[in-house]
């Protein structure tokens, strides 16, 4: 039997998670030939030095110097149609899913997304659900197995013996692979901090009373280099859109400091905080369960703290 | 013409009308045929209640006076009128023929030109709500078919008066026509001559003819529910109402695997008879919470949506083709995700559809076979199987509530305490629900009981999963705390969360756990009537919010209010008991974000204006979406727990 395995390279070095694909597709089928497939838009892009398999194939074509999904799987699937593969292998990252998906498309066959494990023998294989929740035991039944491993899932080998030999051919690309086409490239939004790998955010709940509530929580972020975000209650008013809301239904946080100005601290909430390291809470309700779990509170009006705090900072860094 | 050519005639146009009729009702069978298997058998005692008290009684239907009087004029009408249709056929072959005995027996007439009248009165009414009333509940069903059996109903019942009629004027009659005021009177208008004499012909033929009509009618519109309700009523469920259908993981055979439904060939028989009973009352939509603030989510347009998709597909599945998904073909994703499950649909519905059973079905497959549902839930779904709660807390910190109170901790190997006081989630981590949880505790311990907690060996029940249709972990959490508390030898359970309430009780005995579960509300209600507990009078404005899984899904009425009344002047909201108004959070939309208004805030307003000081719950979910429904409408209500009350009123002695 023949396996072949996609993988993906950066600059000439190949992926991680393609290495780690490329070792379990090695495992396959006790001494299986296995066959690696990289995609470039010139050859002289062929991965150099070991790698765990017994030949390289440079697909190349002009299509491949951006983004061509589907024109990658046109590639895989001519070389396995013409190397007899019965096992086609890919990484599992975003990139590698996408292209065995369109691999599976055109073969109108299934795919086993995410593996951990596989024996091929009866082409049972563990895969991951759900985030990493649960873990689907499967039979896979098709005349060629489909699979994509999970990054991490076993570790790289480098391969022994010689390298292997190296080979490139032109892919015949259907019009439809030609058609997409990138027209432009830009850089995810950097203005502010984003909220998930912020060091420090500063939120505001119901107790902002507006959208315009914000402004003294929006001054305080900024001199902190913060993040703003805000509770649930706020995105259902409609003062902020739901992208800036912490907690277990929006975006989990862990920065070194956490200030919940009028939040009160329902359980949802504080689901999405649980990873800050220190939480500072200022609060008017002495009641709100959020001091249970605050590490520092201010008990007062956000209005009056908040550019207290501020200015405090303002003068701190003048003097 | 002569007894024989009638006699020709009749039976050609029976033949005709009974195999149109026919052909559509054996296609319909076997498409309910296609449906996968469920358990309808037994409870034969039950299952004539109903037919008694929901078909015949019209108990659902009575629940809105005026339409469900309409109705109940006309379905008693043709019951009592049944037999004039084998006296019309009868009397269309030959004038001088009728039924033996019945035919003359005057008190018959009598009720038969009752009826008559009453069904008139009923048809005139239903065009009245039709077309000047107007109610918002017909949104989206098909009101011309309506149109076209109502006319037809009306037409039945004139030509019945007016072959009576001038049966009476040609003295054909073989009852006293003095028992008949109606046709009597209307006898009048007619003479004895030949004129009268085809009249009598023309109304008793065409009182026939319409009747076939109407049968072939039926089977091919909505109005098939006169047809198929009484058999979905006698197959309803049974046990208990709150309790999901388990779906069995082990089964042998592999083809019979059954993950939800994804089409048409995945419903169970009775969900399919559930979509051809609906005759589009919108009922179901007039009380929805997910529509009533202006969500996709109408439960009637859900089954209709089916229905559809059943009687597009199913001939041509038969046939041996496929079936194609039913989300987002038949009801959109939207839809499926909108329920909270609170129930009030089925409670309303007069024919016994199931709608709750159809999301949860919609739901498991989405979520078991396509890992397709609304992403942010997908945190609580992996802390239920991960950390045994639904907000990921180390569960080290699940009895921190009863810091500082005498509350026994059950370690292995520990005696059974009487009564297990299961806490649930919510009251166990939220800082506002652990109130009820110490205010529950203090009042069992303070009136002697002998209560102890699980502590960190108490896990989810598995509800917010189940509801979402992650069936899978649902079964882990019970098969997990099945084998927990029976290793403790318990037997009997006090909760404070009616969804573990429902849980415990209902539906763990599908996986070995069998215990007597109360609810707290029912438990301190017993010990003020013991006098156990004795609080003093109250005059604080309390009105009581009925949670869903406490009230409609398990009959738990009396035993809140009970204890409202002691300590306070209960005010009662307008939607309450069993009619009760979802605080948003079943189905675990807990743990969903919102579309549309937010129904918490709309039951809030409703709680404000009674006039209320406090807004009591007995449910900690409900306690935290009305007090967010509060603050968000800005309101001045407390919210609290009816366990916190009793124990601020017994702390004031």
């Amino acid at each position: 039997m023949t396996a072949l395995v996609y993988l993906e390279q950066t600059d000439g070095a190949v992926d991680e998670p393609s290495l780690q694909a490329a070792t379990m597709a090695s495992s396959l089928g006790g001494g299986a030939e296995v066959h690696a497939v990289v995609a470039a838009d010139t050859a002289a892009l062929a991965p150099a030095g070991q790698l765990p398999v017994d030949a390289v194939q440079v697909a190349v074509h002009e299509a491949f110097g951006s983004y061509a999904p589907l024109a990658v799987a046109e590639a895989v699937v001519e070389l396995a149609g013409r190397l007899g593969a019965t096992c086609v292998v890919g990484p599992g990252t975003e990139r590698g899913n996408e292209v065995l998906a369109h691999v599976a498309a055109l073969l109108d066959l299934p795919l086993a997304a995410n593996c951990v494990a596989v024996a091929d023998a009866d082409a049972r294989v563990t895969r991951v659900r759900w985030g990493g929740s649960l873990l689907e035991e499967a039979r896979v039944d098709a005349p060629t197995l489909l699979l994509t491993v999970q990054p991490h899932a076993v570790a790289a080998e480098p391969g022994a013996g010689d390298p292997p030999s190296v080979e490139t051919f032109t892919p015949t690309l259907s019009e439809a692979a030609l058609a997409l086409r990138v027209v432009e490239r830009v850089a995810a939004a950097t203005g502010g901090v984003s909220l998930a790998d912020a060091r420090v955010v500063v939120s505001g709940g119901r107790g902002a009373g507006s959208e315009e509530g914000f402004a003294p929580i929006e001054e305080l972020a900024e001199l902190l280099e913060a993040a703003v975000g805000c509770s649930r209650a706020v995105t259902m008013a409609g003062w902020r859109p739901h992208t800036d809301q912490v907690g277990q239904t929006g975006t989990k946080i862990a920065p070194e400091i956490y200030i919940a100005c009028g939040i009160s601290g329902a359980t949802q909430h504080m689901a999405g905080c649980k990873g800050a390291k220190r939480i500072l809470a200022i609060n008017a309700d002495r009641e709100a369960p959020i001091l249970q779990s605050a590490d520092y509170a201010v008990i007062g009006d956000l209005h009056e703290v908040v550019p207290a705090i501020s200015a405090a900072i303002r003068a701190a860094r003048s003097g | 013409m002569s007894t024989a050519l009638s006699a020709v005639a009749l039976l050609a146009a029976l033949a005709v009308a009974t195999a149109l009729f026919a052909r559509r009702a054996h296609l319909l069978y076997r498409i309910v045929r296609l449906g996968k298997p469920t358990d309808r058998s037994g409870d034969l005692g039950r299952r004539t209640k109903a037919e008694a008290t929901v078909v015949l009684g019209q108990r659902k239907l009575l629940q809105r006076i005026v339409p469900g009087l309409v109705h109940a004029f006309v379905f008693w009408g043709f019951i009592v009128l049944a037999p004039t249709i084998v006296m019309a056929l009868l009397g269309a072959v030959d004038a001088d023929w009728t039924f033996p005995w019945l035919g003359h027996q005057g008190w018959y007439f009598l009720l038969v030109d009752l009826f008559c009248v009453l069904v008139l009165v009923g048809v005139v009414s239903a065009f009245g709500i039709r077309k000047v009333q107007r109610p918002a509940r017909f949104e989206g069903s098909h009101l011309r078919e309506a149109d076209v059996i109502l006319g037809l109903i009306a037409l039945i019942v004139t030509t019945l008066l007016g072959w009576h009629a001038t049966q009476i004027a040609l003295g054909l009659n073989e009852w006293p026509a003095g028992w008949s005021p109606v046709s009597d009177a209307l006898s009048g208008l007619f003479g004895d001559g030949e004129a009268t004499e085809a009249f009598e012909r023309a109304f008793v033929w065409l009182h026939v003819l319409t009747i076939l009509v109407f049968l072939v009618y039926l089977p091919y519109s909505k109005h098939l529910h006169i047809a198929t309700a009484g058999i979905n009523v006698w197959f309803g469920r049974t046990r208990a109402r709150g309790r999901l259908e388990p779906l069995d993981f082990e089964i042998e055979d592999e083809s019979a695997l059954r993950l939800g439904a994804g089409t048409l060939v995945d419903m169970t028989w009775k969900q399919m008879l559930d979509t051809m009973s609906c005759t589009e009352c919108g009922r179901c939509q007039d009380v929805c919470p997910a529509w009533a603030t202006g969500k996709d989510l109408s439960p009637k347009l859900l089954i209709m949506g089916l229905r559809d998709r059943l009687f597009a597909e199913g001939p041509a599945v038969l046939g041996g083709g496929e079936a194609t998904a039913l989300v987002p073909g038949a009801v959109t994703d939207e839809v499926v995700w909108d329920c909270v499950t609170c129930g009030a649909c089925v409670h309303e519905c007069p024919v016994s559809i199931e709608h709750v059973d159809h999301v949860v079905d919609l739901r498991r497959h989405l979520v078991m076979s396509e890992s397709r549902f609304p992403t942010e839930a997908g945190t609580m779904l992996r802390d239920v199987g991960r950390s045994s709660n639904p907000w990921g807390k180390a569960q080290s910190e699940r009895a921190a509530w009863a810091d500082g109170l005498d509350v026994r901790v059950l370690e292995p190997g520990d005696p059974a305490p009487e009564i297990l006081y299961w806490v649930g989630c919510a009251a166990s981590f939220d800082e506002r629900a652990r109130a009820t949880a110490r205010a529950t505790a203090t009042l069992l311990l303070h009136a002697g009981l002998d209560v102890a907690i699980l502590g960190p060996r108490e896990s989810c029940t598995g509800d917010p999963a189940r509801r979402m249709g992650d069936e899978f972990t649902f079964q882990e959490q019970a098969r997990q705390n099945v084998g927990t508390l029976g290793d403790a030898g318990v037997t009997r359970i006090v909760t404070s969360c009616p969804h573990c309430f429902n849980t415990l009780g209902n539906e763990y005995g599908d996986f070995g756990g069998d215990y007597e579960v109360v609810h707290h509300t029912e438990l301190l209600a017993e010990l003020l009537a013991d006098g156990r507990l004795q609080p003093p009078v109250g005059e604080e404005a309390i009105t009581y919010h009925d949670s869903c899984y406490l009230a409609r899904h398990n009959d738990v009425l009396a035993a809140p209010r009970e204890i409202v009344s002691r300590i306070g002047r209960p005010l009662e909201m307008a939607r309450s008991g069993k009619r009760t108004f979802c605080c948003g959070a079943g189905g675990a939309h807990m743990w969903m974000e919102e579309r549309g208004s937010a129904i918490n805030e709309e039951r809030a307003r409703e709680a404000a204006a009674t006039g209320a000081d406090t807004l009591a719950v007995a449910c900690p979910f409900c306690t935290m979406m009305l007090d967010d429904g509060v603050k968000q409408t800005g309101g001045e209500l407390r919210v609290a727990d009816v366990a916190v009350l009793l124990a601020e009123a017994l702390e004031r002695v």
